[in-house]
């Protein structure tokens, strides 16, 4: 299989795909598995063959508190954003409801301030807490705006061009 | 028997429907679309859009990128101010511009959230992927964004900010150098040693 990548990712992009996988178990409970059974349905168990392996890729986030050297290969990529991209779509109802101006504000800041509540739990358990970008990450303003940001690139990568779009954006030149 | 056809592409906020027939003289089949002649766009909250083709290629072709800036955290407007659709973004929502080719006809002014913005992505997405409309949509690829296209999402101040700051600090630390007095011998210190070096000649 041809790989359509054209270079392989920098770091923001891997610490990126973390983030949207971070964000997609922050949205559902049993996200990590629920990650590992679409890699599975998805039939990538020859870029994924266990949990182990997933955890691996996901550990080249350099911003991991056990981060990896080295980065991901092109067909890894695209089986990382291809997952992200399943999984938003499954999502999406969830993912609309959060971004939705209509529904009850009440309701809304709740879900909101849940899933600000749980992302921040998963990024003080995950990510090395003593490094600049992860302690801003931390800070509830930009935690919430980062958040946002997050979920607006789920919802726009779930639909059936959302895989090209992801792609393309995962190759921006870093500033 | 008629052969139209109509194609519909639903999500939560928004419908698409177009109609439209086969191109015969390509040989496609009945199911297909290959020349549109109607298409109609309900979006919850606003009146239904309707157009012709040219209106309906020029929405994806500015909808469609402006979804692509949006992953990137990049906003900036898409369509001129002669095109007959342009998306921008206001302060938390989308503005989405459609003018009329009549003439003395006002632009309609809709504001769309991001759930919206994403069922309309998703709608004109199924479409512009859809096998059985064959249609050259001319829709601009998604591509890697350079550094310059991305410079437009920081605040101007955030961008002279540093090499601003960095330049005063220089300046100010030379300013401070230039300010400390240079240590200069006391004149009595002076005169004395230049007695003391006398007699010391003298004495040589």
């Amino acid at each position: 299989m041809k790989s359509s990548l054209k270079t392989k990712l920098g770091r923001k992009a891997l610490e990126r795909i973390d983030l949207l996988l971070l964000t997609i178990e922050s949205l559902d409970l049993n996200g990590s598995e629920s990650i590992y059974w679409t890699s599975q349905r998805l039939g990538l168990e020859k870029r994924f063959p266990n949990r182990v392996e997933l955890w691996k890729k996901r550990c080249l986030n350099p911003l991991r508190k056990s981060s990896r050297r080295g980065s991901l290969t092109n067909h890894d990529t695209e089986a990382l954003i291809l997952l992200i991209c399943t999984i938003s779509n499954n999502l999406y109802p969830l993912l609309r409801q959060l971004l939705s101006s209509r529904e009850p504000e009440n309701i809304t800041s709740q879900r909101w301030s849940l899933l600000n509540r749980r992302f921040s739990e998963l990024v003080n358990e995950r990510m090395n807490t003593r490094r600049g970008s992860v302690t801003k990450l931390l800070q509830s303003e930009y935690l919430t705006k980062v958040n946002r940001q997050m979920i607006l690139i789920l919802a726009l990568s779930s639909g059936p061009g959302g895989v090209d779009r992801l792609m393309a954006s995962l190759q921006d030149q870093s500033i | 028997m008629s052969l139209k056809t109509t194609i519909s592409y639903s999500q939560t906020s928004a419908i698409l429907t177009i109609e439209g027939l086969p191109d015969l003289s390509l040989n496609q089949d009945e199911e297909n679309i290959g020349i549109l002649s109607s298409w109609k766009l309900s979006l919850i909250g606003t009146s239904e859009l309707e157009g012709k083709l040219i209106h309906l290629k020029a929405m994806m072709s500015v909808v469609l990128p402006y979804a692509r800036y949006c992953l990137s955290n990049v906003k900036r407007e898409f369509g001129s101010s002669d095109s007959p659709v342009s998306i921008s973004p206001t302060r938390d929502k989308h503005k989405l511009l459609l003018r009329s080719s009549q003439e003395n006809v006002k632009p309609l002014e809709l504001l769309i959230d991001d759930a919206e913005l994403s069922d309309l992505v998703r709608c004109l997405d199924s479409l512009y992927l859809d096998s059985r409309v064959s249609i050259d949509w001319k829709v601009p690829i998604n591509k890697p964004l350079d550094k310059v296209e991305q410079t437009s999402r920081s605040p101007f101040a955030e961008i002279v900010g540093l090499p601003i700051f960095g330049i005063s600090i220089t300046l100010l630390t030379s300013l401070m150098f230039l300010l400390i007095p240079v240590a200069q011998e006391d004149d009595s210190n002076y005169l004395l040693k230049s007695l003391i070096m006398i007699e010391h000649s003298k004495d040589s």
